[in-house]
């Protein structure tokens, strides 16, 4: 796989929100309007990268055994850093994150990410692959933060739309709006897949509690 | 002997270092960013009282016995001007905060809203001018002359309660002075 | 007492983890078909969450807040909370060896539920007394368990309908979400005027 390759992979292949379904908390909840959409990917985006590198270069230090613990106080301690900043320099941002950006430790997209590849890469891969994948994440949200603003709201970062403005359709911007539209988002992806990328069932190949959660799932059907 | 170093001794060992370089660097960014913090939230506080009482100069937190519950603090402008009432009230998706100064003869001069979770294209209007600017010059026996939000009936009477909490809290901070 | 109820049922109804604060989304979809996974994942997440909130709030208010450390908030709870789940899972085995055998599956999965963490901080955030705190969680316990019971039903009828292709799996289920959400959008309102 090449650099750009290494890159393209998170935007469209493997988009982290709407092929790999990762994340779903914070796309939903911050896709509210375009500003906190674009604040929220910005922020996942740098814990990714940071998160990712430092990883990838402890790679060989970090005991398998404790693995999982090391990689959550890193991502912990990335997050209380970029919570500190955005409050310092982007208190609006803040405010309109709320909790949302503390609970960036419990994204699955950058644990997954810890698990699935930076651990076994090398820092500079690492790094593209977390570029890419919160360009992906960030796209993603935007994407879904532009059409539930315009709809609900008539505005696109503010700036009000006209027609669209006087015949708002508030619900979008609620919450039924937000698994509306990611609902009907993969089904897009889905037709235009051809069914390649169907996903049968939740997406948990990320999820570093993905085996424990199939195996939740057999133990319950041999009941 | 090197089974129990490579078992046991080096997953705490490198746990432990990870959570201590951690915890120095955060230490570090708070101690950089902890004042940028302090001084940007007290000069957005200051901001939004000068905003809605634009004669007060500068203004010191009182303490008041006996306030309406809603009212969580009171500043009062220095020269005189008269006080400014931080307000939380009961919306319709959830608490509302408001901001609201009385001029030192018993008007409102502004009401504003610092943030709510009312339902948008409704209860938000409360937070919009045509609704919030009636408020402007009214005293507490003209307060009812304030139209409410069709379609938001609660978020606007939340707000109007709030607002009539603040007048009674005034008449309270007055007598205590 | 008042105070108490509205706490509770603001946390169950109007702002309900799942469906309004996007919280636990990945448990909401994943473990969500049977009726029986569903209830033990649930009562799992009660259990945690009055777990998790006994003993972060303590370590906020008295460790933390008066040595100014407020700032370790994030890092701290997420480690409290997956050493206390390997602790309480450690113990049921142990003990209570049937309460394990229902619950004991779910329990690691729920040291990254954002819906535990998430109500934690809230607590703190909100700044309830410890009291309020512990009611709060036993309401989002209890608001997760409501919306994921109602779901498995709701998924249940799925089943055998006949949906579009590419709507197939998880596009149905996130529009199934919506529509049972849209439901709690009744509740808004209720609560806080049921006493006033």
């Amino acid at each position: 796989m090449t650099k750009g390759q290494n890159f393209l992979k998170g935007i469209i292949k493997e988009n982290p929100v709407l092929v790999l379904v990762l994340g779903t908390c914070p796309t939903l909840a911050t896709s509210t309007s375009v500003s906190s959409a674009l604040g929220m990917g910005a922020a996942a985006t740098v814990v990714l990268l940071c998160s990712n590198m430092v990883i990838s270069a402890l790679r060989r230090v970090i005991p398998d055994k404790v693995r999982i613990p090391c990689y959550i106080v890193l991502i912990a301690g990335f997050v209380t850093m970029v919570q500190m900043l955005v409050k310092a320099f982007a208190p609006a941002l803040d405010q309109s994150l709320g909790i949302y950006l503390p609970l960036i430790v419990v994204n699955c997209i950058i644990l997954g990410r810890a698990e699935m590849f930076a651990n076994k890469n090398k820092v500079v891969d690492s790094a593209i692959d977390a570029l890419g994948m919160g360009a992906g994440f960030t796209l993603a949200l935007l994407l879904m933060a532009t059409i539930r603003e315009v709809f609900g709201n008539g505005t696109w970062m503010g700036i009000e739309i006209p027609v669209l403005v006087d015949n708002n359709i508030s619900i979008m911007t609620m919450a039924p709006g937000g698994f509306f539209v990611f609902g009907c988002l993969i089904a897009l992806v889905n037709k235009l897949s051809g069914g390649k990328n169907a996903k049968k069932s939740f997406g948990c190949a990320g999820c570093p509690s993905a085996e424990l959660c199939q195996k939740a799932q057999q133990y319950k059907e041999e009941m | 002997m090197k089974k129990t170093f490579s078992e046991i001794i080096k997953p705490v060992l490198v746990l432990t270092l990870i959570c201590a370089v951690v915890t120095f660097a955060l230490a570090y960014v708070n101690s950089v960013t902890a004042p940028i913090i302090a001084k940007s939230q007290e000069e957005e506080a200051q901001k939004a009282r000068a905003e809605v009482l634009k004669d007060g100069d500068t203004f010191t937190k009182i303490d008041v016995d006996n306030l309406p519950q809603t009212v969580t603090e009171v500043y009062r402008a220095e020269n005189g001007a008269g006080y400014v009432f931080m307000l939380t009230a009961k919306g319709y998706g959830g608490d509302m905060k408001l901001i609201c100064g009385i001029n030192s003869s018993g008007e409102i001069e502004e009401c504003k809203t610092l943030s709510h979770n009312e339902t948008s294209g409704l209860g938000s209007k409360t937070a919009e001018d045509p609704y919030c600017s009636q408020y402007s010059g009214k005293t507490a026996d003209t307060l009812n002359q304030v139209d409410a939000i069709t379609g938001a009936t609660i978020s606007s009477n939340a707000y109007k309660n709030a607002v009539t909490d603040a007048l009674e809290a005034y008449k309270t901070v007055k007598e205590a002075e | 007492m008042t105070k108490f109820i509205i706490i509770l049922l603001t946390a169950v109804f109007i702002n309900n983890y799942v469906l309004t604060r996007f919280l636990g989304i990945c448990p909401f979809l994943g473990v969500s078909k049977k009726l029986g996974q569903a209830t033990g994942m649930s009562l799992a997440v009660i259990f945690v969450m009055l777990m998790a909130t006994a003993a972060t709030w303590p370590i906020q208010t008295y460790l933390l807040n008066p040595n100014g450390l407020g700032y370790l908030q994030t890092i701290v709870f997420i480690l409290v909370i997956a050493a206390l789940v390997q602790f309480v899972e450690i113990v049921l085995k142990r003990y209570i060896p049937s309460l394990h055998k229902a619950l004991g599956v779910y329990l690691p999965l729920i040291t990254t539920n954002c819906a535990v963490l998430g109500v934690t901080i809230l607590n703190i955030d909100e700044g309830y007394t410890f009291a309020e705190a512990m009611v709060n969680s036993l309401g989002s316990g209890l608001g997760f368990f409501l919306a994921m019971v109602m779901f498995s039903g709701v998924r249940s009828c799925l089943e055998g309908a006949d949906i579009p292709k590419s709507f197939k799996g998880l596009p149905i289920t996130l529009i199934a979400a919506s529509i049972t959400s849209l439901s709690f959008l009744g509740f808004s309102g209720v609560i806080e005027n049921l006493f006033a």
